[in-house]
């Protein structure tokens, strides 16, 4: 039976496995939190953290995770109090700007010399978010072209078809039909410009102009 | 009362008949806003069912439109473009105004048609205006529209304005709307 091989962090030759997990934790392409969960202080962050925050590693350390990293109240901490599972959830980090980045958050628990800690792990969302929103975008402006053209034209589809008929029976008079047609002639110009302005929109990706309750409906999951 | 009655494209004038005899025979006044047919046109399909034309009041947003003549009647206004929401609720709050004392209702003559002239937002800003202008003037208003004419949120909303939303079969089984 062959051994269990040994990986690299495996190996305890010289006392190199710290180098190799600090080098590891600075490398990282996630951004990384080490709080201690009886004070619920920020004790490490790796380099990744400093640029999805924009804070220093040491503006960072003894910081309280709350109101920064997690929008719980004191006491209320899901980790610790609740004992939530925190798995790839969407959650948001307030960087040195104030702004809100979205990303998704895992916490795992870890003993480091007897005493536990939270590692807490970022994945900046905001391209996917972006992509997301364009993709919403692109939807509300799809359907609001449908509602704007295709609904309409079936309307007009039957008032034509009411048109000749009521002219075949002799219910309309001359100025009754030329007046339809040319209400539905002005109608069929503003649906050519309706959908040429949306698509223009589109193409431009105005998400803003998408009224918020439309792209909250649409990315209801 | 106020409804929200969707119908299929091909159904939609037959549902403003069924309505206007229901609005009649409750004893109620109807005011018509058309953004659909021209007033002249109206009153003959209208008077092909026996409604004569002293039976109701019209806002019409397409005569002017399209060309049209606009003969002067005291129960008719007229709103020279569809996507001109401004007039359209002038016209409204005057002719309720000037309609005689007692029961009224507003048919509007389709929320479907007017989105060819306004985005659905801003569509759903000036329904939810005519509809808080009804409810303080204590008059019904029944809404046409083309079944999934609507996009949900605009839909959504009017079902919150509104009383009932109704199909054209359920609406044709109601002795009374109002």
């Amino acid at each position: 039976m062959p051994g269990k091989k040994a990986g690299l962090t495996d190996r305890t030759p010289d006392g190199s496995v710290q180098d190799i997990f600090r080098t590891i934790f600075e490398r990282i392409q996630t951004a990384i939190l080490i709080v201690d969960p009886a004070a619920h202080e920020i004790v490490d962050a790796n380099p990744l953290m400093e640029s999805l925050t924009g804070l220093t590693k040491d503006q960072m350390l003894g910081k309280g995770c709350q109101g920064f990293v997690c929008p719980a109240k004191c006491g209320e901490c899901p980790v610790t109090d609740l004992h939530k599972n925190i798995l790839n959830i969407e959650r948001e980090v307030i960087n040195a700007k104030g702004e809100r980045v979205p990303v998704l958050k895992t916490v795992a628990k870890a003993d480091f010399g007897g005493k536990e800690y939270l590692v807490e792990s970022y994945v900046d969302i905001t391209s996917h978010k972006k992509a997301e929103e364009r993709q919403a975008a692109l939807l509300a402006y799809l359907s609001e072209s449908i509602l704007r053209a295709k609904k309409p034209l079936e309307l007009m589809q039957n008032d034509f078809q009411d048109i000749v008929k009521k002219a075949e029976s002799g219910d309309y008079d001359a100025e009754d039909i030329r007046m339809q047609l040319a209400l539905h002639a002005k109608n069929l110009a503003q649906i050519v410009k309706n959908l040429e302005e949306l698509q223009a929109k589109a193409l431009k990706g105005k998400s803003a102009e998408i009224p918020p309750e439309f792209r909250e409906f649409l990315l209801r999951k | 009362m106020l409804c929200l009655l969707v119908a299929q494209p091909e159904q939609i004038q037959d549902m403003n008949l069924m309505v206007m005899k229901k609005i009649l025979a409750s004893g109620c006044t109807p005011l018509i806003v058309t953004v659909n047919k021209p007033y002249k046109v109206l009153t003959k399909i209208y008077a092909k069912e026996g409604i004569g034309p002293e039976s109701y009041f019209v806002i019409d947003a397409v005569t002017q439109y399209s060309g049209g003549v606009c003969p002067p009647s005291p129960r008719v206004k007229y709103v020279n473009n569809p996507s001109n929401l401004t007039d359209l609720g002038i016209a409204i709050t005057e002719l309720l105004k000037q309609m005689p004392e007692g029961k009224k209702c507003i048919l509007f003559d389709s929320v479907s048609m007017l989105l060819i002239h306004i985005p659905s937002a801003t569509a759903s800003k000036f329904l939810h205006f005519v509809v808080n202008k009804l409810q303080l003037s204590d008059v019904s208003g029944i809404f046409l529209s083309v079944e999934k004419g609507l996009d949900p949120v605009v839909m959504s909303q009017m079902s919150a304005f509104v009383d009932h939303v109704m199909d054209y079969e359920q609406a044709q089984k109601q002795t009374c709307l109002l």
